[in-house]
């Protein structure tokens, strides 16, 4: 994804060298991918559609809350 | 130094790396303290870059080469950048790892390595028209683990 996009950056984090990071996002099971810091969360490994869907209504959040 | 990739490895990542196109640019930052990884990391991708022309190393220290972190954004150790390499030119186009690419991961550095070498994401055509209208920057982490 972060090839289609100039605006995405896509980081793969080993958890357990960042633990600090991962128990932020309250990481248990991997993988897990977490949106704009937390704004959304994807548990596993997910279709592409699904976790574009993800995207899209965790940037709609940011909207509602400004 | 003993190698971290016995020689089936070796093979079978020279055969797949066949496919590799345009040049890539690991772009790798380590750090002199609390790096548990940062020297096995480094040694890694050494040998994995060593498997064809048409990848190359730099390496940066984080303290000593901080315009450089910033520029990257990297904030952890050990932490590498992907990028495409033309000619003189540098793209960054915002794929990272941080932390050892073992285990699976190393399946998933290899893969990556061949997408960037594409520069193409090879995503379905509704996923990429979605993601050509972003205007907003999009942080995508996704934690994994070596096993």
């Amino acid at each position: 994804m972060a090839l289609q996009s100039p605006m995405i950056v896509a980081e793969a984090v080993e958890a357990m060298e960042f633990p600090e990071l991962a128990n932020k996002y309250e990481v248990s099971g991997v993988p897990h991918t977490t949106i704009n810091d937390g704004l959304g969360n994807v548990i596993g490994a997910v279709p592409e559609a699904t976790l574009v869907r993800e995207i899209q209504q965790a940037l709609e959040r940011r909207k509602a809350t400004p | 130094m003993a190698k971290i990739l016995d020689e089936g490895i070796l093979k079978q990542v020279q055969e797949v790396f066949a496919e590799l196109n345009g040049e890539v640019r690991v772009v790798f930052f380590r750090s002199k303290e609390n790096c548990d990884y940062c020297n096995e990391t480094q040694q890694l991708l050494e040998e994995v870059i060593s498997l064809s022309e048409k990848l190359s190393i730099e390496v940066f220290d984080i303290a000593d080469d901080a315009a450089v972190a910033a520029q990257y954004g990297i904030d952890k150790t050990p932490a590498f950048v992907l990028a495409a390499k033309d000619g003189d030119q540098i793209t960054d186009f915002g794929v990272r790892f941080s932390g050892i690419p073992a285990g699976h991961e190393f399946t998933s550095l290899i893969n990556d390595l061949l997408i960037v070498s594409r520069r193409d994401s090879g995503l379905a055509p509704q996923t990429r028209s979605y993601l050509d209208e972003l205007t907003e920057p999009l942080l995508l982490q996704v934690f994994v683990t070596p096993t």
